[in-house]
């Protein structure tokens, strides 16, 4: 792992995100001996897969999935990682990309610092945890999170006081106040987009209210709080820390809806639900867990008898659509539910602790600005050859997992690797025409 | 903690970030105040008694959500711990000072 990449360094690939899929196909393409260079936006790499609780259908523990991955990239003598990293532009020309790179200060020296947290105890500045999802807090100058990559604390000049207490304690003299921003392009044969997604917001359907409560929560927000190592230490409320009692489930709150502009399914959610409605009856055995679908999407290996293992289990599945959620005094919920499954009575309302959305999934960034990749309709990168399946439309640029489109874990490492072997054999059939020419 | 004193080019470096960032506003700096005062009261109040989320935010006269998240940092970084329950909230109480794990390190462990 380097964090001082010269700008002479040329890398046979650029991989643009640090996730899991960017990470799997950094690891393939370095074990054909390939040098790799993997730029993260983020102060860690594992994207969004290192902040989950456990995945299904197998209910294994997401971080001892993902941190060998992380380690595996980071200690690889073929691969080099940028953290704090933006891609700026990508300009393709005469089979060769100029990859232009910001990299932002972190106002610590990684070659000197230990991860000692000595800074970190030492801050008496706290704001509330990006990492989080907004429950924990952390201080100006921290490491991101525990089994993070690298693991050196970052100074956030957004909320530091400038008080020098962090330099006054660190004991390998890394704090350095003078960093600057740093531009740099590189030159490499291949890119490989593994961007990932973003979840949209959960107050975009007013009726649901979730300005108003901190009781109704996006689906990351309960990974963090089933994490074993999560802001709370447990499953608890964020209104008031009530142990819930009583949890439901909205699906298609975020997608499969054209006046929110994601009319596409974003085919993770149910099975995310059923996943963290079984881990709930795991940490709150005593509460009451329903899910509220239009209709349950386990078209996976396993995943069908995942949901008929989660309905064994005793959580409730209401087919219904919920119209309205109103947040009453105390913090509880009134969920109006449009169900079908009552012909009597299809207009129920029901109250619950705590409501979670299933949000839609939405692309993490757009390259179509500022390189030669085009994007779909739908925002994600356009995926154009049907026997090619990660070929974008330039030519050397291939992408990988939910850059492309909502899609699962499983279906993000299967698809990071056979990125990896188009942009293998891109690469070596570039050499051999070389050769001959 | 053993505190050094900054060398003449890290307080040059440190007057040039603070400039660079335009000073520190008036905002963050009431913000840091509230925060060191709301801890040294929750700090206060636990060490009375174990009390719930609810509770503290009465006695504060803060937003339980905001009681909530100052004893998650506290929690966080070692100085309150978990105390059994009170129906269906748990309590917390301070850490002594003088407790093996008291420091920030035990807890900064846990996330």
């Amino acid at each position: 792992m380097n964090t001082k990449i010269s700008s002479d360094f040329k890398p046979d690939a650029v991989v643009v995100g640090g996730g899991i899929a960017g990470l799997q196909s950094a690891l393939d393409m370095a074990d054909q001996d390939l040098k790799v260079l993997v730029v993260e936006r983020n102060a860690s790499i594992g994207g969004h897969m290192i902040a989950l609780s456990k995945v299904f259908p197998t209910l294994d523990c997401a971080s001892c999935i993902t941190t060998p991955k992380m380690s595996a990239a980071a200690h690889h003598e073929n691969i080099q990682i940028l953290t704090n990293t933006e891609v700026q532009a990508i300009e393709s020309g005469d089979g060769v990309h100029r990859v232009k790179l910001l990299q932002k200060p972190t106002y610590v020296n990684f070659d000197k610092c230990i991860g000692c947290r000595l800074c970190e105890y030492a801050c008496d500045t706290e704001f509330r945890d990006r990492f989080e999802e907004g429950l924990g807090a952390v201080r100006a100058i921290a490491v991101p999170f525990t089994n993070a990559i690298p693991q050196k604390a970052v100074l956030d000049a957004e909320h530091c006081l400038t008080c020098g207490t962090c330099a006054r304690v660190c004991p390998t003299d890394a704090i350095e106040f003078d960093q600057k921003p740093r531009r740099l392009t590189i030159e490499t044969q291949a890119v490989i987009v593994a961007s990932g997604f973003e979840l949209n917001s959960v107050t975009l359907k007013p009726q649901y209210n979730a300005a108003r409560s901190q009781n109704v929560i996006a689906p990351m927000t309960l990974e963090r709080l089933l994490a074993p190592h999560g802001p709370y230490g447990r499953v608890l409320r964020p209104s008031d820390g009530k142990i819930p009692g009583s949890v439901a489930f909205v699906q298609c709150a975020g997608s499969r809806d054209e006046s929110i502009g994601v009319s596409y399914c974003s085919r993770v959610c149910c099975m995310y639900a059923i996943k963290q409605a079984m881990l709930l009856s795991g940490a709150l055995p005593l509460a009451d867990i329903t899910i509220y679908y239009m209709d349950i999407r386990a078209f996976g290996k396993g995943y069908e008898q995942f949901f008929q293992n989660a309905k064994a289990m005793g959580i409730n599945f209401v087919r219904g659509k919920v119209a309205r959620i109103d947040p009453l005094q105390g913090g509880d919920l009134r969920l109006h539910v449009e169900t079908t499954e009552d012909a009597e009575n299809p207009m129920q309302e029901r109250v619950h602790d705590l409501v979670v959305l299933a949000q839609g999934m939405i692309p993490g960034w757009n390259p179509a600005q500022i390189s030669p990749v085009a994007c779909a309709t739908d925002g994600f990168v356009a995926t154009p050859s049907l026997t090619a399946p990660t070929a974008t439309t330039a030519p050397g640029i291939f992408t990988a997992g939910t850059a492309a489109g909502p899609k699962d874990i499983v279906d993000t490492i299967a698809e990071a690797g056979a990125a990896a072997m188009q942009a293998c054999q891109y690469l070596y059939q570039k050499r051999e025409a070389a050769l001959v020419g | 903690m053993a505190l050094r004193t900054l060398t003449a080019e890290q307080r040059q470096a440190l007057t040039a970030l603070r400039e660079s960032m335009g000073g520190i506003s008036e905002d963050k700096r009431k913000a840091q105040k509230q925060l060191l005062a709301a801890r040294k009261e929750i700090a206060k109040l636990l060490a009375a008694q174990p009390s719930t989320v609810p509770q503290i935010a009465e006695a504060l006269q803060m937003p339980p959500h905001e009681a909530l998240w100052h004893v998650t940092g506290m929690r966080k970084y070692g100085k309150v711990t978990e105390a059994g329950e009170d129906g269906d909230y748990l309590l917390y109480a301070l850490v002594s000072d003088d407790a093996p794990s008291a420091g920030g390190h035990s807890s900064a462990e846990g996330r």
